[in-house]
């Protein structure tokens, strides 16, 4: 009797710690979906890491203001927030806002998203995400590509950056600085690195961004179409980007050029260490933030950004909005248009133009952000001179799987430049074909 | 029987109850219900089902039904975490599955087309390379620490401890850490001796060897232990004997202590080759399978890419999902026949010993 008493007990034990496993199991997966259908709570995937802080302060002060909870979620750092999104898709999990980056991504979750065209903001921007759904996304911030420059470096050289317009002008302007890089403290002239297990989006991406767009109007899809169509390069126009690339391996930082990382490059750009860097206007925040100390050290330089001009007479940067947020139709939508419509507005906007370096897609928006690329960007706005990033309509994994290494074998000299333009070629088809 | 009687009818209806209650749950659960009791459900009901089971009055089954309860739960995990997520891989296999959803069935075409794609082939061949390298590799240099470490040299405690700590640190982080040894140590040896500027990690050839490196520092100290279990378990009256016949330390070792701890061989063998065949993490960090090389007049760029981060990335970078589970099938199927090799192996030679 004894024993049976004891075995129930046992089996009441082990009941009850299956019970109550299951019940925090199924309030972990619930519990959002459950306090949100209360309109209570609203979850966001971030996919910038670098400004997760910022956007937790304004989920706090939503917080306050509406008695919303907005969860913020950041990813990044090299993981691959399309395939997170797609492990909580499949497991149920799913945020209300997340980030997109582009055509590819939106045609994943094609039919899944809300259609924003009725809210408020779309008014107040050209730079939302439009497809056959309607407005799926929403622009938070704009992004710049364009040849940076530490001006006064540049000035002491006696170069002015406005002289540079074309291939010619470019290489000269190069050559100068070379010249005089010990009296202006330059490790190398320029700070382009083609590593390709890091760093392989800055020149897969980035770089081959500026042979699609460069001195086009923003809606001239001219060779972002021939690319899609199988993987076909304008011969002449990529010769030409081929010849920038070769002037960029020639002048840059031999040590750090197939092996720097962005840390680095960065670093070595905010310590007055290259007169031109390969990055876009995003390092701004690092060089203020994370570079704080050696960029004052450098003297507070003045930046700016000059074309990629590899063909004469391109006379335009990149402007875009790198990424879009997307609603998620089945899950807290109100909600979440109401946030998001929040975050369009003069509170939520002072908080992203000056605290995280953003600079606004929205017209309404006044606050000018005190980053060093801000007024360059500005400049080349309201003069009309800028391109579209139609790099972000390429196949999956283009950067990272396939050309990002043909850049690095250029640097590294084990290709020359017709073979890079031959295996350029090649990799591209392969990419297509699949 | 006379129990019996009162029993049937309470086991019968204690049998339905969980049933009834588990269909419940699971019905809920499809139906994308946001009832919070469905998961409360379902262990309730497997519990009541099995109550009834257990309550059933039989003697001749009785004992299948007692087998069958103890071992439900382990069953269970295993149908959940193992046999049904293999079924949905084989079932997504064939079809255009992205991840998100899948439009239509492609048939075997996955499995054709894997066979054709140049760059799944060099991953093939450079992860069989990989293995076979390692296998030997490691188990050399494994087997010679733990000779080492049983030695009577000084600080052998520390020795061990040292060699064995490489093993607890993730292979992510090592692989970063590594990263950085071979991007900025070595190759500032290199532009300095060699003038060679690009890094280890950036050709496919040298790259596949700093990754074979970092393997072998990694999983060397794991396998010395287990050696040296082995070597401890030497009956220590054979070796006297050995040293009383005049035999050197080394034929001790060729002739003696080498036989005697043949399983822990087969053991080694097996386990570095397994876990080679699934390299991964350092692969990614380190190189993430970048380095070019021209393999069968192709272009390729994925000159350092096993296997594992091939089906990797075909599934996540190249949004391939489909595709990458028809390639993580066929990683099933051969490492399913190198464990059953080594099951066999392994059970014939307990035999013999």
């Amino acid at each position: 009797m004894k024993k049976k008493l004891l075995s129930m007990v046992l089996v009441g034990l082990m009941a009850t710690g299956l019970v109550a496993c299951g019940s925090s199991a199924g309030s972990g997966s619930d519990g959002g979906g459950s306090e949100s259908a209360s309109g209570k709570t609203i979850r966001l995937v971030n996919g910038k890491i670098e400004v997760d802080s910022q956007l937790k302060k304004l989920a706090e002060m939503y917080e306050k203001e509406t008695g919303t909870h907005v969860e913020i979620e950041s990813m990044g750092g090299g993981i691959d927030i399309q395939g997170e999104l797609k492990a909580y898709y499949q497991s149920d999990n799913m945020p209300d806002i997340f980030v997109c980056g582009g055509e590819a991504d939106f045609n994943n979750w094609d039919g899944l998203l809300q259609d924003m065209s009725d809210q408020k903001w779309v008014s107040d921007t050209d730079a939302a995400f439009t497809n056959s759904d309607g407005t799926v996304g929403f622009p938070y911030t704009t992004e710049a590509i364009g040849l940076a420059y530490n001006a006064d470096i540049l000035e002491k050289a006696g170069v002015d950056p406005a002289s540079i317009t074309g291939p010619e002008s470019m290489a000269k302007a190069f050559e100068t600085i070379d010249s005089k890089k010990d009296e202006l403290g330059l490790t190398a002239v320029i700070g382009y690195f083609a590593e390709p297990v890091n760093l392989y989006w800055s020149t897969g991406n980035h770089l081959f961004g500026t042979y699609l767009d460069e001195g086009l109007d923003r809606d001239d899809t001219t060779y972002i179409d021939m690319l899609n169509d199988g993987g076909k390069l304008d011969d002449k126009r990529f010769a030409a980007f081929a010849d920038m690339a070769e002037l960029f391996n020639k002048y840059s930082d031999q040590s750090l050029l197939v092996s720097g990382t962005y840390d680095q490059q960065i670093l070595n750009f905010a310590s007055g260490k290259y007169a031109f860097v390969t990055q876009g206007s995003w390092i701004g925040a690092t060089i203020t933030g994370d570079d704080a100390d050696a960029y004052k050290e450098a003297g507070s330089f003045k930046c700016g950004m000059i074309p990629y001009a590899f063909e004469e007479g391109i006379d335009t940067i990149l402007t875009n909005s790198p990424s879009w947020w997307a609603v998620y139709k089945d899950g807290n939508v109100a909600e979440a248009e109401a946030f998001l419509q929040w975050m369009s507005e003069a509170d939520a906007q002072e908080v992203l133009v000056k605290e995280a370096g953003f600079i606004s897609p929205y017209k309404s928006c006044t606050v000018v952000a005190d980053d060093p690329f801000a007024q360059t960007i500005t400049d080349y706005t309201s003069a009309g001179k800028t391109s579209a990033w139609h790099w972000l309509g390429m196949t999956d994994g283009y950067a990272q799987n396939y050309v990002g290494q043909v850049f690095a074998d250029f640097a590294s000299g084990s290709l020359d430049k017709d073979g890079f333009i031959k295996t350029f070629k090649q990799v591209t088809e392969a990419a297509y074909a699949q | 029987m006379a129990m019996g009687n009162k029993q049937k009818p309470l086991s019968i209806a204690l049998l339905a109850l969980g049933l009834l209650s588990l269909i419940v749950a699971l019905a809920l659960d499809f139906t994308g219900s946001d009832s919070v009791f469905r998961g409360e459900l379902l262990v309730i009901g497997a519990i009541i089902f099995l109550g009834g089971l257990y309550l059933y009055p039989t003697q001749k089954h009785h004992k299948k039904i007692i087998n069958f309860i103890f071992l439900f739960p382990l069953l269970f995990c295993f149908a959940v975490t193992v046999v049904i997520p293999f079924g949905l891989g084989l079932f997504y296999s064939t079809t255009d599955w992205n991840g998100i959803r899948m439009t239509q069935f492609v048939g075997l075409k996955n499995y054709a087309a894997m066979f054709t794609e140049v760059s799944f082939l060099w991953s093939l061949i450079l992860t069989v390379l990989f293995v076979i390298i390692n296998m030997i590799a490691v188990n050399v240099i494994g087997l010679a620490l733990a000779v080492l470490c049983t030695s009577n040299i000084k600080f052998v405690d520390f020795f061990r401890a040292a060699y064995f700590i490489p093993n607890l640190i993730g292979g992510i982080v090592l692989g970063y850490i590594w990263q950085f040894v071979f991007n900025n140590v070595v190759l500032s040896w290199t532009l300095k001796y060699f003038d060679y500027n690009s890094s280890m990690l950036s050709k496919y050839n040298t790259a596949f060897l700093a990754i074979v490196v970092v393997y072998i520092w990694q999983y060397a100290g794991y396998i010395m232990m287990i050696y040296i279990t082995g070597l401890t378990t030497v009956p220590t009256d054979v070796v006297e004997a050995a040293s009383i016949d005049g035999a050197t330390a080394v034929q001790t070792f060729f002739k003696i202590k080498f036989p005697m701890i043949a399983s822990t061989i087969t053991i080694c063998t097996f386990l570095t080759l397994q876990s080679a065949f699934k390299q991964f993490d350092v692969n990614m960090a380190l190189t993430n399978g970048t380095g070019s090389v021209t393999f069968m007049d192709q272009y390729l760029t994925n000159g350092s890419q096993m296997l594992a981060l091939n089906i990797y990335n075909t599934a996540i970078t190249k949004n391939n999902y489909a595709m990458g589970q028809a390639k993580a099938v066929l990683f099933f199927i051969i490492l399913s026949i190198v464990s059953i090799i080594q099951v066999r192996v392994s059970n014939k030679r307990e035999v013999e010993m």
